[in-house]
């Protein structure tokens, strides 16, 4: 098997970069530690989670999707090409690859996502199991774990009590970055130390089944209460996809950006008549924990909650997924053996 | 009694008599602090308060759902009571819709209304303790060349993922046509790129001259790490040197920029 | 230090700054106006736009202005005492003492941001304003490359 000692991740990634890779990894700036494309000298982070995810490399935060002109009366549409950098990310949490599938499902509903999908197609994810978690993480009780290797192309897992990392390719994009690699893995064997022990934080089905049932629930206004709607938990989770397109032109020239949109922002759903369907932050949390735990599995047959525990982390007000699931699931429980929770 | 049993018997106090339908405070979370919105008396026992409590309680009165709850109260320290007065000096609390239960430093002050609580700023903390940390990197940057600080907010700026997280978590921002949101015509980008991100937080540090209390709820919102408090105390001490200005200590406080005086300096006008 | 002045000089050669004014109608766009009928001489960098108060002045028109690629912007008004509508430009006063010192924090300073009371009657004035704005906005060279407002889509 492929072996590389943890210590020289950066000449793993040093070795990538120079076979026209960009790398990008879990890097610090000053107190946060953020996927970041990896510059020789940068010490990769494998420790904890970063504050954003893969999300942003395949669907970045801005992206120019279309441009124009007007010459005259002559209205030019031109090309835009979606950017395809060949691109690898290396040593993100398994929570963020099997977001990939969420996302692959979702921008290839319809439609294919020709941005998307040329970014994809250039990225190869390596993710990096985990050997601790922290309060926040989740993955277990939304079907992940801190093992998986749901989404990604090779995963590396720690050995020898952290001193070796294995690394295991399991497609031909992560057999060919073995081979690009080069001298950077070495030949050997090692049994992978074990992961991270997560223990069930609610009961995914019962919380399934109360949602399915639930939508006028007065426990929704409780469950919102603190949520000021802003859009840190949707932009930092792996897995939301939600976006806006925005015109910006002068008399000449115009150019269209896809950004990112939030559930949560009370803009969102907004009218130009007026009228907002969802006009309480209650009615716009009860959405997004209704589609990403609802809906998208109702649809597609995927949790679209990767437990990363992010919004957990991030949120200013204590609000996050795995609370609200907590609280329904104690409820299910209270109800089923009877008496107060 | 300690000020966190006093802060837990007037809360339930209140909410049992139905002097408040709602009590906005902190709780326990997972090691940090969070707001919690107790409706129930027997929720009062989560109470907390220490200086971990850093999110600014006074920005859930532009919610509906706590309006529609008014009277209220909050659980507030200095910089909370200030945002208060402030709102209310902004004709954003109606008379008698909220009840402080004031927290000083080391002790607790009771609850008290609004007119008691500026008396109580202006008695008790006139003067809060400058933050040596904010005024020295403010200088940091204030030393750097015009280019060297260019570069570093542009730096800075382009980690902004316009999440508004920081508008969310502050008590001044309650438009509910925030200048970000207009688009008749889109005065600023929603794209994450320099024009959009330095325009916004410029302008939102802007919007509240003599309305910030430097509290520190947008900065420690931030998932970015933003230094946004850095704008905010360049903006509070032009205020306070040119103008005299603190805000929150004064129910009759006229708003900084929509006001003015005869002699207003403009030493800096050619 | 002059020879680094003649060199910084020599390689911005060519280099002709594009101004944007935002300016009141009673005033100071009268003033300029006058300058005009009286033929006074000064830079062409200048592009005027006519509001009818400084006190209409946006700060965020002065952003949009830096967005586009001004490499200056000069807000310029009634004298206190002096405005049309009695107070606006003592409203602008205020906002532009908080907003000028919070853009130069910011790396917009005092070299790319003028303020002026100009009034009706100083054609002479306005020139000589323009004249030196526009001397050292070239002598500080073109904002671009650090212009943390400049559109770069």
């Amino acid at each position: 098997m492929k072996l590389l000692r943890a210590d020289r991740l950066a000449e793993l990634a040093a070795a990538l970069a120079a076979r026209g890779y960009r790398v990008i990894a879990p890097i610090r700036q000053g107190r946060i530690v953020r996927l970041a494309e990896w510059r020789p000298g940068a010490a990769i982070e494998t420790a904890g989670i970063s504050a954003n995810s893969v999300k942003d490399f395949l669907f970045p935060r801005s992206e120019i999707i279309d441009r124009y002109s007007l010459n005259g009366g002559d209205f030019v549409q031109k090309e835009v090409t979606p950017e395809a950098i060949k691109t690898v990310a290396l040593a993100v949490r398994p929570c963020d690859a099997g977001s990939v599938s969420v996302l692959d499902t979702v921008f290839n509903w319809d439609s294919n996502d020709a941005f998307y999908n040329a970014r994809r197609e250039a990225c190869t994810v390596v993710s990096l199991a985990c050997v601790r978690a922290d309060e926040h993480c989740f993955c277990t009780s939304v079907g992940g774990s801190p093992g998986s290797s749901e989404g990604a192309d090779a995963v590396l897992r720690a050995a020898g009590g952290g001193e070796q990392l294995i690394f295991e390719p399991l497609t031909p994009k992560g057999r060919a970055l073995a081979e690009a690699a080069g001298g950077a893995l070495a030949e050997g064997e090692a049994a992978a130390d074990p992961v991270a022990e997560i223990p069930l934080r609610f009961d995914i089905k019962a919380v399934r089944d109360w949602l399915a049932g639930n939508f006028e629930s007065p426990l929704w206004q409780e469950f919102a209460s603190a949520c000021l709607g802003c859009g840190a938990c949707a932009y930092a989770c792996p897995s939301c996809h939600c976006f806006d397109m925005q015109d910006e032109s002068n008399r000449k020239e115009s150019v269209r950006y896809r950004n990112w949109d939030s559930c949560g922002l009370a803009l969102f759903t907004l009218h130009t008549s007026g009228h907002n369907p969802r006009s309480t932050q209650t009615a716009r949390w009860r959405q997004r924990v209704m589609h990403k735990l609802s809906y998208i599995p109702q649809r597609f047959n995927l949790t679209a909650c990767m437990g990363c525990g992010r919004c957990s982390r991030l949120c200013p007000n204590g609000l996050a997924i795995s609370e609200t699931c907590e609280k329904i699931a104690r409820l299910c429980k209270a109800n089923h053996e009877g008496g107060t929770p | 009694m300690s000020i966190v049993d006093a802060i837990r018997a007037d809360a339930a106090g209140l909410l049992q008599t139905g002097r408040a339908k709602l009590v906005l405070g902190y709780r326990n979370r997972q090691g940090r602090r969070a707001p919690i919105l107790l409706a129930d008396a027997a929720g009062a026992d989560q109470l907390v308060y220490d200086a971990e409590c850093r999110q600014n309680l006074a920005a859930y009165l532009r919610k509906p759902e706590v309006r529609q709850q008014f009277p209220v109260a909050v659980v507030a320290g200095p910089p909370v009571m200030r945002s208060l007065v402030m709102l209310s000096a902004e004709s954003q609390i109606p008379a008698g819709a909220v009840t402080v239960l004031a927290v000083g430093e080391n002790e607790y002050h009771g609850a008290l209304d609004l007119a008691a609580t500026a008396q109580l700023l202006r008695e008790k903390y006139a003067d809060p303790a400058p933050d040596e940390e904010l005024l020295r990197r403010v200088r940091e940057v204030a030393a750097m060349s015009e280019e060297e600080r260019a570069a570093f907010w542009t730096e800075q700026f382009s980690k902004c993922t316009r999440c508004h997280a920081c508008r969310s978590a502050c008590p001044g921002c309650y438009c509910q046509w925030c200048i970000s949101k207009r688009n008749v015509p889109q005065w600023i980008s929603t794209a994450d790129l320099s024009h959009g991100t330095f325009a916004w937080n410029i302008t939102r540090a802007f919007h509240h001259a003599g309305r910030c209390t430097l509290c520190g709820a947008c900065e420690a919102a931030c998932p970015q790490g933003l230094p946004l408090m850095l704008l905010n105390a360049c903006v509070a001490e032009c205020v306070e040197k040119e103008f005299g200005h603190r805000t929150g200590y004064d129910l009759e406080e006229k708003p900084l920029i929509g006001s003015w005086r005869p002699e207003d300096d403009d030493g800096f006008v050619r | 230090m002059e020879k680094t002045e003649t060199i910084a000089e020599n390689a911005r050669a060519g280099f002709e700054p594009r101004i944007v004014a935002f300016v009141c109608n009673w005033c100071t766009y009268a003033g300029a106006d006058l300058a005009g009928t009286s033929r006074l001489q000064y830079a062409p960098n200048v592009r005027i736009l006519k509001l009818p108060c400084t006190g209409r002045i946006d700060p965020l028109l002065v952003l949009k202005a830096f967005e586009g690629g001004a490499d200056a912007v000069l807000v310029s008004g009634c004298h206190p005492g002096d405005c049309h509508y009695t107070s606006g430009n003592y409203h602008a006063r205020r906002r532009w003492s908080v907003f000028g010192k919070l853009l130069a924090f910011a790396g917009i300073d005092g070299r790319r941001l003028y303020f002026s009371w100009v009034s009706a009657a100083e054609g002479q004035k306005f020139a000589d304003l323009i004249n030196s704005i526009t001397k050292e906005v070239r002598s500080a060279g073109p904002f671009d490359p650090v212009n943390p407002a400049r559109r770069r889509t």
